[in-house]
């Protein structure tokens, strides 16, 4: 990667909910097509920093920048103002989200919580919307499944409806929050193939998780965060590996003797 | 011995055939006119109360509350009587019976609403902001149909005690059916064949209702929940 220009950039970013602070100066680029994983004890802010940067939680203080664009505001003069419901509408379906609870819609099928953010956030015809939906269902293996409503479906199933809502909107960059950990363990295997294999086609990712091995296999880039700050960054074999942060090592101990 | 026997003779009521039938179709104008009235205020004052604004919370929040408390009877006469020696303005019995059984009912609607829109999973309206949508399509496309189906039994039970409430209209001489029984009731003399007609007209006309609801919820609920 030569281009200077990071496609996610995050400088200084503060977030307190009342007197807790969360994120406290986080700063971190992600390039185009890397697959960067932050890892990290639950409370060390790494879902908050995710949810920061599809603007589900507006940041306290700091910057977000997506190509170079500031996230959430717009700069008018030497003043910050919020973006619109339209603008901010524009700007989060550039990115998506893949939740930790799936959170499908109950009263639609899974090709309808597919397409819904095409036809109503992005007015598409709705023959093209099912067409790409279509598509979209039977890349992560549930072709079959087309008409099924949630509540029919298992969870790993639920989840990857929830990749392909994502994927639907055709993101630069693709955010994943804890995607398996509401799973149980034999349906987490369908589910991290299908991110391991948008990994090789090259879509740009950010994943929060717990599952270690996997961040090793598939990231090319992991960033620890402790308590509300990176505490360590660097390719999977420094984290895993070389890394001289006592408290990576700490962490990442202690995760490898729970699956031995 | 025969202090207690009583010669039934219903024929008072096919006698009054017409009369009831008038009193009965008031009776489902009111009723009809009330529901929608009455739910579009909930609605609104529903919206209204979960705004930001305190200007408008803290107001609507007080009208709720002093509605609910108030008998509905006291109300309906309190609008009849009351409010045109305050404004000077006056209204058909007609159209004030509906604007104070609206008023009424319309503070249970916004509670039922409110919690209906509240019972809504905070990431089911994540998911739909993170697909770009806005607010006021969440509410369309989301929240709404998601929140009726939570309230759609207690929002039935609502319109069963409005359909009930319209009895009270007689107060202000609007001539619902119950208005119309008792008028014959008074000349006929037969007051317990004439209430009883009137409270199988009630039945005739909510349990067909409350049927119709029930079979509709279990139909959503096999559709979506399996």
């Amino acid at each position: 990667m030569t281009e200077a220009q990071p496609l996610l950039a995050i400088r200084d970013l503060h977030k307190s909910f009342g007197d807790v602070q969360v994120l406290k100066g986080v700063t971190l680029s992600v390039k185009r097509q890397q697959v960067v994983g932050f890892i990290g004890a639950s409370g060390s802010g790494k879902s908050t920093l995710l949810r920061c940067i599809n603007m589900l939680e507006t940041p306290s203080s700091g910057d977000i920048f997506l190509e170079g664009q500031p996230i959430g505001f717009r700069d008018a003069g030497t003043k910050r103002v919020p973006l619109s419901q339209r603008e901010l509408s524009l700007q989060r379906r550039q990115m998506s989200m893949v939740f930790q609870q799936f959170n499908l819609w109950p009263h639609k099928t899974a090709l309808e919580n597919v397409i819904e953010g095409l036809i109503v956030a992005q007015s598409m015809p709705l023959a093209r919307a099912r067409e790409r939906g279509v598509r979209l269902l039977e890349k992560v293996g549930l072709g079959e499944k087309l008409d099924a409503y949630p509540s029919r479906l298992s969870g790993g199933q639920q989840q990857r409806v929830g990749i392909a809502r994502a994927l639907a909107l055709d993101p630069k960059i693709l955010l994943l929050d804890e995607p398996t950990s509401a799973l149980d363990p034999e349906l987490v295997a369908d589910v991290l193939e299908v991110i391991r294999s948008l990994a090789q086609e090259g879509l740009t990712m950010i994943i929060v998780t717990h599952e270690m091995s996997f961040a090793h296999q598939v990231c090319d880039h992991i960033v620890f965060l402790d308590k509300g700050v990176v505490c360590d960054s660097g390719p999977p074999d420094h984290i895993f590996g070389a890394t001289a942060e006592p408290r990576t090592r700490a962490f990442v101990n202690r995760y490898l003797q729970q699956t031995k | 011995m025969n202090g207690l026997s009583y010669a039934w003779d219903f024929s008072v009521v096919w006698q009054y055939r017409d009369a009831f039938w008038n009193g009965l179709k008031l009776t489902v104008e009111l009723a009809s006119l009330t529901i929608l009235l009455g739910s579009i205020l909930g609605i609104c004052f529903a919206l209204l109360r979960g705004s930001r604004s305190r200007w408008l919370g803290i107001p609507i929040t007080g009208v709720i509350e002093l509605v609910r408390a108030v008998p509905p009877l006291v109300l309906l006469v309190w609008a009849y009587y009351c409010v045109p020696i305050l404004s000077g303005f006056t209204m058909s019995g007609f159209f004030t019976a509906i604007l104070a059984l609206a008023l009424y009912s319309s503070a249970f609607y916004a509670e039922i609403f409110r919690a209906g829109i509240q019972s809504i999973e905070k990431g089911h309206i994540e998911a739909a902001y993170s697909v770009g949508m806005t607010k006021g399509q969440i509410f369309r496309r989301i929240t709404a149909p998601l929140a009726f189906q939570k309230i759609f039994p207690p929002l039935v039970s609502q319109c069963v005690l409005v359909v009930k409430n319209t009895s009270l209209v007689g107060y202000v001489a609007v001539a619902d059916v119950l208005y119309i029984g008792q008028q014959i009731s008074v000349q006929s003399f037969r007051p317990i064949e004439v209430l009883t007609a009137v409270a199988v007209m009630f039945l005739v006309l909510i349990v067909p209702l409350t049927v119709l609801a029930g079979m509709l919820e279990s139909k959503y609920r096999k559709k979506y929940y399996g």
